[in-house]
C-alpha cells in the first residue's frame, strides 16, 4: 500500500496544522495568569547572571537531579553474578523503578524482585514478606543465589536482614547452604555507586567467608597467577569487551569481580534465559589468593577496596574510568605493575593509531568549551580526556561527588587535574548541585558542547547546546553502550563522536557560502 | 447501520444507555468495589507502587509543579519517564524533590518541605503545587497535610498534598488516591468563565502519545467540547470547575471510577465507562456523550459523524485487514485496556487468544468475557515467563503489552507492539485504529523475524522456536 492511502500524522507535523496553532492559542488563557510580555521577561530573567546567583543558593529543593538511589546500583551489581536474583526489600514500586530504568538504558530485560512491602509490613516488620518473598522468588526463578538490598521503607523501620534469612532458613523455605548475600541500602543516603559499592562488597564477603578459605595473595598455583578486575557502576557494556581485550593482549588471566555484561548484552536466540553470563560464585573465594585488584572506578568502589585490601590483603591499584590516551597508559601500567607482565607491542601500536586520530581531528577541538555531567569517577576520565584534546572543561556538576577516597576527595582531583592544564583554568567544579543549575551554568556562561547522560537534553536545549550522551541514563539514544569508551578504542570512539558532533553543526548552520566537501 | 466495519457474524453495535442516578441498572452505576485493590505478592517482579500510581494520575496536569517530598530515588528514578504529551507547559516535566538525606529522616523533613515549596512558588509562579509524600515521609510521620495547607495560606497558590506513599499498595490504589486528593483539594474550587461552552470531562484519559488530541478533534467535530481533561494535558484551572461539566465520561476505570462515582453524587453529574480502542467502542463513547447531554441535534451530529468516519476507515483498512485477517495475539495490559483493546483487535481480524487479567476489575473481566471466544487464556498474573508460555502454547503471532516485557519478547523473537503508558503512537479514535493496524502489520512483516529465526548458514541446528 502507498504512503498516500495513510492520512495520519503525528503530533509534531499535525501540531503545525492552522487549527492547533489556533487552539494552543486559545488554551494559553488557563497557562498562566499573566501576559506574554511577562512570560518572556520571567524566562529572560531565569537565564540571567541575578537569577543564577538565586539558584545557586538554593538549599532546599532538587531540581532535575543527576543521581539514582542505591538500591539501583545494588541491583546492576547483583546482575554481576552468575544466576544471581536481585531482591529488592521494600515496597514494590521501587523495583518497578529500578527494572524499567535499566532496561530503557540497556534495552534489555532486567530480572529483578521485591518483596512488596505494604502497610502491614509497616506497622509489623517486613520479616513476612522476605520469608514469602524468597520462597516464592527461588520457585519462579530459580537463581543461585539471591541477593538482597533494603529500601528506604526497610530502613527507617529497621528490618534486620540477617536475622530474617536466618529465619527463612530455621522455617525452611531456603536450605541451609542456599546462598542469600545482602546490604543495606537506604535512599536517604549517597547514591547508585554508593548502593553497587555495597552490594559488591556485601557479596564478596559473604562468598569469601562461607567459603573457609584464608587468603593468601600471590599464592595458590593456578588461582595466584590472576588479577582481580572491578569495573564499578558500568553502564557500557562495550567496556567489558575493551577490558577483555586489554587483558587478553597481556595475556594474563583475570576475574572480573561484577561482570552484569553478559545480562545486557545477550543474544537473541529465540529463549529468554533470566541469567546470562555473570562472575562465577565459586571464582569469588578463589579471588582472594589474586596476585592484586585493579579497580577501574576508584570512588564507586570504595569500601569494597577497603574490603579486599584490608581483609584480603592485597594489592589494590585503584583508577578513575580510563579515558583518552593518558588514563588509558594508566592502565596499561597498572596491569604491567600488577602483575609484572610487560605492556604489549600490540597496544602500543593501537595507541600510536589513536593518536594520529586525535591529531587528524584536533583543529576542530581544540578551544572547544565543554560542560560535563556525570558520576565521579567518569567525570575524572572525560577531564582528562578533554584536556588532552585541547577542549576546554568549563562547567562540571557532579550531583553525587560528595565522595573521597583515601582522603582525596572528588573534588579536589578534579581541581587539581584542571589546574595542572592551561585547558583547565576556567574551569569550576560543582559537587551536589543539580541539573537546574546546570541549566544556568549554561545560560550565564555559554560552552560549545555538552557532555552528559539524557537528562541533560532539557538544559542543552535551552541553551542551544548540542549534547554528547555520555553516562548513565541514556534513554533516548540506541546501543551507545554497545561501543566502549575506555581504552585506546574507547576514546577513538569518543572522539569520532564528538568531533563528528561539531562537523554536522558546521554543516547545519552553514548559510550556503562556505559548504565545504572536505573536512 | 449502514456502514459497518464490524467483521461478519459480529454482534449489532452497542445502543446507548440511559442513566440517571436513580437507575440501579444502568451502565456504570455499579459502585467500585469496597474490597481494595489486590495486594501484591512477594518475591514477584511486579510493576509500580501507589506513589507510581498517584503521580501518573497527577503528572499530565501539565502547568502545576509536582513536588515528591522523600530521598531522591522516587524522584530521582521517575522524573521525566512518562509518555503523557503537553501542548503547552511544561513545569510538569521538571523532576522536584525534597531529597531527604539521614539527618532529615532523624530530625524530620518539614522545614525542607515548607523551604522548597516556598521556592518553587516563588521562582516558578505554578498555578498549583502537588506534594507528594513517600514511604519515608510517611513512616516518620510527616504532617504534610499541616505543612501544605500554612503554605497555601502563606504563598495564596493551591498547594495539595498527595499522600499515596508506595507501600499502601498497588499503582491503581494511587491513581484512586490521586482522584480522592483532586475531589477534595481541586473540583468545585473554581468556576469557568460565563461564555465557554460545558461538555464532557474526561477521565482517566492521560494523553499518551496524544491519544486526547484524536479524541478531541473527534469530540470537537461532533460539536461536543470538553470540560476538563482529567488529567491528559489539562491545565489546573480547568480541573477547577470540572463539576459544572454536563457529562463524566470515565476512560480508564480502574484508575478513577470512584471519582466519576463521587461527582455523580455530589453534583449530580451522569458518567458513563467507555472506551476509545477500536471503531465501535469509539462509536459508542460518542453517542452515549451526546445522549447524556440531551442534545437531539448533537445525536444527529454524532450519528454523521460516526457513519461518515467508520465508512472511510472501513475504506482505509481493506489492505491492512487481508494481512490481519486470522492473526492471532496474547494481550497483557490493565485497565480499559484489557477490554477494549480486544475489540479494537477484533475489527482488524486479529484473534486474542491469550488475556492479562492482574489489573482488571471485575467488570473489567465481565466485558473481557463478553468480548473473547473460550478458547482465549486468561493470565491472572505477571511474571514474564507466565505470558511467554502463553504465546507459544497459542501459538500467538503477536505479543502486545508494556514496556517492562518488551525485551523479554525480543529476546524471544516475539513480534511486540507496546500498549502501555511507554508507546510512542496514538491508538485512540478512529484514526488510532488505523494506526493500530499499521503497527500490527508492520511489527509482524518486518524481515528481521525471519533473519533472527534461521540459524547462521554454518549452523545446522534448527531455530528453538518455528513461526
Amino acid at each position: 500500500m502507498s504512503k498516500d492511502e495513510l492520512n495520519i500524522k503525528d503530533n509534531t507535523s499535525l501540531f503545525k496544522e492552522e487549527r492547533y496553532v489556533q487552539q494552543r492559542e486559545n488554551k494559553k488563557q488557563f497557562e498562566a495568569p499573566c501576559s506574554e510580555q511577562e512570560t518572556a521577561e520571567a524566562l529572560a530573567y531565569s537565564k540571567s547572571a541575578e537569577y543564577m546567583e538565586k539558584n545557586f543558593n538554593r538549599q532546599n529543593v532538587v531540581i532535575n537531579p543527576h543521581k539514582a538511589c542505591q538500591p539501583l546500583g545494588s541491583v546492576m551489581a547483583a546482575l554481576g553474578f552468575e544466576k544471581t536474583l536481585p531482591f529488592v526489600h521494600g515496597s514494590q514500586g521501587c523495583n518497578a523503578y529500578f527494572r524499567s530504568h535499566l532496561s530503557r538504558h540497556f534495552k534489555e530485560p532486567t530480572p529483578s524482585v521485591s518483596t512488596s512491602m505494604t502497610e502491614d509490613a509497616a506497622v509489623f516488620g517486613g520479616m513476612n514478606n522476605l520469608i514469602d518473598g524468597l520462597e516464592n522468588s527461588v520457585a519462579l526463578y530459580k537463581p543461585e543465589m539471591v541477593a538482597i538490598c533494603t529500601t528506604c521503607m526497610a530502613e527507617v523501620i529497621g528490618d534486620d536482614l540477617n536475622s530474617f534469612i536466618g529465619n527463612a532458613r530455621i522455617k525452611g523455605v531456603i536450605s541451609e547452604e542456599y546462598p542469600v548475600a545482602y546490604c543495606n541500602t537506604p535512599s536517604f543516603v549517597g547514591s547508585h555507586i554508593t548502593g553497587y559499592d555495597a552490594m559488591i562488597k556485601g557479596i564478596l564477603s559473604y562468598l569469601y567467608t562461607r567459603s573457609g578459605i584464608e587468603s593468601k595473595p600471590g599464592s595458590g598455583a593456578e588461582s595466584g597467577e590472576k588479577l582481580n578486575v572491578m569495573l564499578g557502576f558500568e553502564p557500557y557494556t562495550g567496556n567489558f569487551a575493551e577490558l577483555r581485550k586489554i587483558l587478553a593482549a597481556f595475556d594474563t588471566k583475570y576475574t572480573i569481580l561484577g561482570d552484569h555484561s553478559g545480562n545486557y548484552d545477550s543474544p537473541a536466540t529465540g529463549e529468554y534465559e533470566y541469567y546470562y553470563g555473570g562472575t562465577k560464585l565459586e571464582d569469588v573465594p578463589q579471588a582472594a589468593n589474586a596476585l592484586g585488584t585493579l579497580s577501574l572506578q576508584k570512588y564507586t568502589l570504595k569500601k569494597t577496596q577497603e574490603y579486599i585490601s584490608g581483609t584480603w590483603n592485597q594489592q589494590i591499584s585503584a583508577l578513575s574510568t580510563p579515558l583518552g590516551i593518558k588514563g588509558t597508559d594508566k592502565l596499561l601500567e597498572a596491569i604491567s605493575e600488577l602483575t609484572g607482565l610487560p605492556i604489549p607491542a600490540s597496544l602500543t601500536e593501537e595507541r600510536g593509531r589513536v593518536v594520529d586520530a586525535l591529531m587528524d581531528s584536533h583543529p576542530y577541538l581544540h578551544g572547544k568549551r565543554v560542560a560535563l555531567v556525570g558520576d565521579p569517577d567518569l567525570l575524572i576520565g572525560l577531564i582528562g580526556f578533554c584536556l588532552e584534546t585541547g577542549m576546554e572543561p568549563v562547567h562540571i556538576v557532579c550531583s553525587n561527588g560528595d565522595v573521597d577516597y583515601n582522603e582525596l576527595k572528588f573534588k579536589d582531583e578534579a581541581e587539581a587535574l584542571l589546574a595542572a592544564s592551561p585547558y583547565g583554568s576556567e574551569a569550576t567544579v560543582h559537587v551536589g548541585k543539580d541539573l537546574w543549575h546546570m541549566r544556568s551554568l549554561l545560560l550565564n556562561d555559554t560552552v560549545d558542547l555538552a557532555i552528559g547522560s539524557s537528562h541533560l537534553k532539557f538544559a542543552a536545549k535551552d541553551a542551544d547546546v548540542p549534547l554528547i550522551r555520555v553516562g548513565f541514563p541514556i534513554f533516548d539514544r540506541h546501543h551507545m553502550h554497545r561501543y566502549p569508551i575506555i581504552g585506546y578504542q574507547g576514546t577513538l570512539n569518543l572522539l569520532s563522536l564528538i568531533v563528528n558532533t561539531i562537523l554536522q553543526q558546521l554543516d547545519d548552520n552553514n548559510s550556503g557560502f562556505n559548504f565545504e566537501l572536505v573536512r | 447501520m449502514k456502514y459497518s466495519i464490524l467483521s461478519e457474524g459480529d454482534e449489532e453495535p452497542m445502543d446507548p444507555v440511559r442513566k440517571n442516578e436513580f437507575d440501579s441498572e444502568a451502565c456504570g452505576s455499579i459502585a467500585p468495589k469496597a474490597k481494595p485493590c489486590p495486594r501484591p505478592k512477594p518475591g514477584e517482579a511486579a510493576g509500580g507502587c501507589s506513589f507510581d500510581g498517584a503521580q501518573i494520575t497527577l503528572l499530565p496536569i501539565m502547568d502545576a509543579a509536582h513536588l515528591v517530598h522523600g530521598p531522591i530515588a522516587c524522584a530521582g528514578n521517575s522524573w521525566e519517564s512518562r509518555g503523557t504529551l503537553s501542548s503547552g507547559p511544561s513545569l510538569s516535566q521538571y523532576g522536584f524533590a525534597t531529597d531527604l538525606t539521614d539527618s532529615d529522616i532523624i530530625f524530620g523533613g518539614e522545614k525542607k518541605l515548607k523551604d522548597s515549596i516556598d521556592y518553587i512558588a516563588e521562582r516558578f509562579a505554578p498555578p498549583a503545587i502537588f506534594v507528594y509524600s513517600t514511604c519515608v515521609t510517611a513512616l516518620i510521620g510527616e504532617d504534610m497535610d499541616a505543612v501544605c495547607r500554612a503554605a497555601a495560606e502563606r504563598i495564596g497558590i493551591p498547594v495539595i498534598p498527595v499522600n499515596s506513599p508506595g507501600f499502601v499498595g498497588s499503582k491503581n490504589l494511587g491513581n484512586r488516591l490521586a482522584g480522592d486528593a483532586l475531589l477534595q483539594y481541586v473540583i468545585g474550587t473554581g468556576e469557568p468563565e460565563p461564555m465557554s461552552p460545558l461538555g464532557v470531562n474526561l477521565i482517566g484519559e492521560y494523553n499518551i502519545a496524544g491519544e486526547m488530541w484524536d479524541i478531541e478533534k473527534l469530540m470537537n467535530s461532533a460539536g461536543i467540547t470538553v470540560t476538563s481533561r482529567i488529567t491528559g494535558d489539562a491545565r489546573y484551572k480547568e480541573i477547577t470547575y470540572a463539576h459544572r461539566a454536563k457529562v463524566n465520561m470515565v476512560v480508564c476505570s480502574r484508575a478513577l471510577l470512584g471519582l466519576a462515582k463521587e461527582m455523580e453524587s455530589r453534583y449530580s453529574i451522569p458518567y458513563f465507562e467507555g472506551s476509545f480502542y477500536g471503531a465501535k467502542e469509539t462509536t459508542y463513547s460518542l453517542r452515549q456523550m451526546a445522549f447524556l447531554m440531551n442534545d437531539r441535534e448533537m445525536e444527529r451530529r454524532v450519528d454523521r459523524l460516526t457513519e461518515r468516519e467508520e465508512a472511510r476507515l472501513s475504506q482505509d483498512l481493506r489492505p491492512y485487514r487481508k494481512l490481519l485477517k486470522g492473526k492471532r495475539a496474547v494481550l497483557y495490559t490493565g485497565g480499559v485496556k484489557s477490554w477494549s483493546v480486544i475489540s479494537a483487535l477484533k475489527e482488524l481480524g486479529v484473534q486474542v487468544v491469550g488475556v492479562g487479567t492482574n489489573k482488571s476489575t471485575e467488570d473489567d473481566v465481565r466485558r473481557i468475557a463478553d468480548r473473547v471466544g473460550d478458547d482465549t487464556e486468561y493470565i491472572p498474573e505477571g511474571g514474564a515467563s507466565r505470558i511467554i508460555k502463553t504465546v507459544r502454547e497459542r501459538k500467538a503471532d503477536i505479543m502486545i503489552a508494556g514496556g517492562r516485557n518488551m525485551y523479554v519478547a525480543m529476546k524471544e523473537q516475539i513480534p511486540f507492539i507496546d500498549i502501555n503508558q511507554e508507546r510512542h503512537k496514538a491508538y485512540a479514535g478512529y484514526e488510532g485504529l488505523l494506526r493500530l493496524a499499521k503497527e500490527l502489520t508492520y511489527s509482524l512483516a518486518n524481515p528481521i523475524w525471519k533473519l533472527a529465526a534461521s540459524p547462521a548458514p554454518w549452523d545446522k541446528e534448527a531455530p528453538p522456536y518455528d513461526r
